[in-house]
């Protein structure tokens, strides 16, 4: 295990400088410049120039990315164009909400697609299942921001039920104190992954209903409830997990619109808002670190995997 | 007193897509404590799934007919209702599975799985349950159970988890234990064991068993009484000496005659059955077996046969309206006197040569996401699959290679065709060295070694029709025209015995013996000089298969083809090949021809795998119960060192652990690797003598 561990460790350090190297690229091959972005549009180009080379920004693009990656191994991701704060400041102040948000709607939306899946597979064909197929598609169909706009439209705008706006408090803990205005950003990314973590675990759950020792379950007069917990769910969960653990991506990304919508204070807004005024350490820092979850969220998936099934942990046994 | 079992015209239907399939069609039978009854037929005659009617098993979409009658000890289970049936399930009726690879749960403790049909009936607290579990798989053999309770199923053999699910089944001693095919997933020396277990099993616990098999072998050995099912229906029942003595059945008489037999005469073609068993959406008017009957009169097609005749134990009752009387004679089919291969000490040039053929494989730390590849701190594990084997092959010889699963036997096939290489040793074919080649050469070299293989379902693409598949080795090797090409395949249907329209069908639309002709046909597309062929009817019917064994001896006889034939079974082997090799853990232990392995094996481990193989006769099968060969195949990762088989053998000695027996000779072209053999060997061997006999062991 350990030795796994290590092994893993070193391809998540070599997958993070890669998507240093990229992010950095991409960005710099965007059109339009920070300095305009920050002076705005009629600047004059000695203006510019003093911007730049204010910020480093008249230097080869390589010497440029070794400072960035300097200074990133320090954790020092420069200084804001529009905020005027240090970017690692606005991070960590921000990661904990996202862990918040992008942790309950996960919990929430596996604590209903598990059982979902099951439910289908134990139901397939018949009415059930077609009604719940039907409504996965739907919702895999629409895009998150839409969901999000139904949602505001209906429970703030129509019903009077839920504040439109996120908890604009500075704390986790202040953010939790205001539970109403969290319930629409949660639902929003609930059902966004949904929809797909049903499916899976519904198909996971039919081959797992299909292997002999299910059977075998069932002939030692097993009740069906203590056949499905015991010898179903754990063997169905498996590819699910490697699966939640890859989309750690979309789950970021749906935190960008989600966050956009409801104007929750989290990463996702704050890469928003970078993204539109060509705030390249913001961009940068946090394009970092959803590539540094990515890594961690299939690490746990590896991790996760080992240790409900014992064929990995015994490896050679 | 009420039987222990007594079922009384069951019907089980499924729905499906096609329709609803009448799986079981009015079957009747009483069962009696201490008692084992066969349910015996063809895949499809609805034996697994009379045992799961019993069980309230049934797969979706089935359900027991009304009138149907399930009584144990008098107690009506049909119709109970499920919370009842849960009660009597695993406790006064258990079932033992066919696969035991499959049939444990992976993420749950062996320990656990057996404690947990305990805890479930008995009430009882986890720790006298993990005492139960304890009990019960000491019981059935397992060693040091108490350690093992915390082993997961991944961790043991396949015998070893065999051995698990029986404990399973008997943790609550149930009265009735029903064994659908428990030994068909293991390897003869295995299956002896496990179905030694459970005769012995069944007298100390006092159980009754339905043992569910198509291998008239096991019928034989291990049953008292035996209901023959054709098509849902009961077609023959009576004790098992009366059956395979006194049939009175025409469909029991020749599936017995397809079984190829050890002492099969090699020149005569197996009787076949011609046709397949009917679609039992919608089961034929008159007798069910009428189509494929020799003996059927306009009599059968019209009006059903009854099951009648005497009940009870001595009783013998049959639906048949021409019964016949006794097994088909031996001299009834036809003689087809097989080419004469000269064996290859005497002919002037070998077709193939093997050398000393070594062939490793890294053992790889498994896993799904990337755990593998880990090597250890003590330097690179490996399996020896191929620890020095050398073999020669006349032109037209069939070459027959037995062993146990894991003994390297498709190793050995896919390194002689050249789809893997050897890490040492040379293959030569026709003079020319088939590791020294590349590119053009070895393509060209690569018709000439064709492969059959064993599963039809999985060996032919399921996107490509059948003419493409047998045209795509004409066309990699750009022999002829497109025009040519099609008329090859028409040929090669002919050949195989499937209508000239197949071409334009995919592979799911025929049934597993077209498939495997299909297979055959495509092996033989290149005209080849040799074909290996690795397990090539173990996944087929015994009616099936007795047609495409006749069908590969005719093809070798007209096309002067030699074969290498793999397989677990002895009897195909033996009715196949001229000459037999015997493997054991990478190494071959034993060669000689058909007869010296058969009449005079001079290793104990060749004496040991046929005396495993059970015969379809209930007097010899009975006289040898408890021997053969005990134990598991060692891992193939650490071999034991000096001879192999020391481990499992009951001569081997200190010597046998010191020194790796030379390959010595014992006839003419009979070889053997044994410091202590059964027979005498012809002389002392001289290094020179041994290796030029065969090869050498080492």
């Amino acid at each position: 295990m350990t030795a796994f561990l290590i092994r893993r460790i070193g391809q998540a350090i070599v997958v993070v400088l890669g998507v240093m190297v990229l992010t950095f690229v991409m960005i710099h091959l965007v059109p339009g410049s920070a300095a305009r972005a920050t002076l705005g549009t009629r600047a004059t180009a000695e203006r510019i120039a003093i911007f730049n080379a204010a910020n480093g920004l008249d230097r080869p693009l390589a010497a440029q990315f070794w400072t960035y990656v300097q200074q990133a191994a320090q954790g020092n991701f420069g200084i804001s164009y529009s905020q005027q704060q240090p970017v690692s400041t606005l991070i960590v102040q921000r990661l904990p909400r996202d862990g918040l948000l992008l942790g309950l709607s996960t919990l929430l939306a596996l604590a209903v697609a598990v059982p979902m899946g099951i439910f289908q597979a134990v139901r397939r064909g018949r009415v059930a299942d077609h009604v719940f197929t039907v409504v996965s598609f739907v919702l895999y169909s629409m895009p998150d921001f839409f969901f999000a706009l139904v949602l505001v439209a209906i429970f703030s705008v129509q019903l009077h039920l839920l504040p439109s706006q996120a908890p604009q408090a500075e704390t986790v803990g202040g953010i939790l104190a205001d539970p109403r205005a969290l319930v629409l950003p949660v639902v929003t990314l609930t059902l966004g992954s949904l929809a797909g973590l049903s499916r899976y675990m519904r198909s996971s759950a039919l081959t797992t209903l299909a292997q002999d020792y299910v059977r075998v379950a069932r002939a030692k007069g097993l009740p069906e409830r203590l056949v499905l917990s015991r010898h179903v769910l754990r063997n169905s969960l498996l590819p699910v997990i490697t699966v939640l653990g890859l989309s750690a991506p979309s789950i970021v990304a749906g935190a960008v619109i989600a966050e956009s919508v409801f104007n929750y204070p989290g990463m996702g807004l704050l890469f928003f808002q970078a993204a539109t005024s060509k705030d390249y350490p913001i961009m940068l820092g946090s394009t970092l670190v959803v590539g540094v979850a990515t890594v961690l969220g299939s690490l746990f998936a590896d991790i996760a995997y080992s240790l409900l099934d014992p064929r990995i942990r015994h490896v050679d046994a | 007193m009420p039987p222990l079992l007594e079922v009384r015209n069951l019907s089980t239907h499924i729905r499906t897509r096609r329709g609803v399939v009448r799986a079981v069609d009015d079957v009747s039978f009483t069962l009696e404590a201490g008692e084992t009854l066969g349910l015996v037929g063809e895949s499809g005659c609805g034996k697994s799934m009379t045992g799961l009617s019993v069980m309230g098993l049934l797969p979706p979409g089935g359900s027991v007919l009304a009138g149907s009658s399930v009584k144990l000890d008098g107690r009506e289970l049909v119709g109970l209702p499920e919370r009842e049936l849960r009660r009597i399930r695993g406790n006064d009726i258990a079932m033992v599975f066919q696969d035991p690879m499959t049939s444990l749960d992976p993420t749950k403790t062996i320990g656990h799985q057996v404690a947990e049909s305990v805890l479930l009936h008995r009430g009882c607290t986890r720790a006298e349950a993990a005492d139960r579990a304890t009990e019960v798989l000491g019981l059935v053999g397992l060693p040091h159970p108490r350690e093992r309770l915390d082993d997961y199923p991944h961790q043991l053999s396949g015998g070893l988890r065999q051995r698990v699910l029986i404990a399973m089944a008997l943790a609550n001693e149930p009265r009735v234990l029903i064994a659908d095919e428990p030994t068909t997933a293991l390897d003869v020396t295995i299956q002896a064991q496990i179905l030694a277990l459970l005769a012995d099993l069944r007298s100390r616990l006092d159980m009754a068993v339905v043992l569910i098999t198509h291998d008239m072998g096991v019928t034989a050995g291990h049953t008292d009484r035996v209901n023959v099912m054709y098509a849902g229906r009961i077609a023959e029942s009576t004790g098992t000496d009366r059956l395979f003595r006194g049939m009175r059945h025409p469909y029991t008489q020749s599936l017995l005659a397809s079984v190829p037999r050890l002492d099969q005469d090699p020149e005569r073609q197996l009787p076949t059955i011609p046709g397949m068993p009917p679609d039992l959406t919608a089961p034929p008017a008159g007798c069910r077996f009428a189509d494929r009957c020799a003996y059927a009169t306009d009599r059968c097609r019209e009006e059903e046969p009854e099951l009648t005749g005497p009940e009870g134990p001595q009783g013998h009752r049959f639906a048949c309206w021409h019964p016949t009387d006794g097994p088909l004679p031996a001299d009834a089919t036809v003689v087809t006197p097989r080419p004469a291969a000269a064996p290859p000490a005497v002919a002037e040039r070998p077709l193939l040569e093997a050398r000393d053929l070594v062939r490793e494989f890294p053992v790889r730390g498994g896993g799904l996401v990337g755990l593998g590849g880990r090597t250890g701190r003590g330097g690179r594990r490996v399996v020896h699959a191929l620890s020095g084997v050398s073999l020669s092959l006349a032109p037209g010889e069939t070459f027959g290679l037995v062993g146990e699963s894991g003994c390297g036997k498709t190793t050995l096939g896919r390194v002689l065709v050249g789809l893997d290489r050897p890490d040492s040793g040379s293959v030569t074919l026709d003079g020319a060295e088939l590791g020294r080649l590349r590119g053009r050469d070895l393509r060209r070299h690569r018709r000439d070694l064709q492969m059959m293989f064993q599963d039809p379902f999985s060996s032919l693409d399921p996107r490509m029709r059948v003419g493409s598949i047998l045209r795509e080795p004409l066309q990699i090797q750009g022999i002829g025209t497109a025009t040519e090409q099609k008329a090859r395949v028409a040929e090669l249907l002919a050949e195989v015995g499937l209508p000239a329209r197949s071409a334009e069908l995919f592979p799911h639309e025929f049934s597993g013996g077209q498939r495997q002709r299909i297979g055959l046909a495509r092996a033989l597309a290149l005209t080849p000089k040799l074909i290996v062929a690795d397990e090539p009817v173990s996944a087929l019917d015994v009616s099936v298969r007795a047609q495409v064994l006749n069908l590969m001896n005719r093809l070798q006889a007209a096309h002067d083809l030699s074969y290498v034939v793999i397989s677990h079974d002895l009897a195909v082997v033996r009715y196949l090949a001229d000459r037999i090799g015997v493997m054991y853990l990478g190494r071959m232990v034993e060669v000689g021809t058909a007869d010296d392995i058969h009449l005079r094996a001079a290793h104990p481990y060749t004496a040991g795998l046929l005396e495993a193989v059970p015969v379809p006769d209930p007097e010899l099968e009975r006289a040898k119960r408890g021997s053969g060969i005990t134990g598991e195949l060692p891992s193939p990762v650490d071999p034991p060192s000096g001879c192999r088989f020391r481990t499992r053998c009951p001569l081997a000695q200190e010597r046998c652990a010191e020194e790796t027996p030379a390959l010595r000779a014992f006839g003419p072209h009979h070889t053997a690797a044994c410091h202590f053999p059964l027979q005498t060997p012809l002389t002392e061997p001289a290094p020179a003598a041994a290796a030029a006999a065969d090869g050498t062991g080492a």
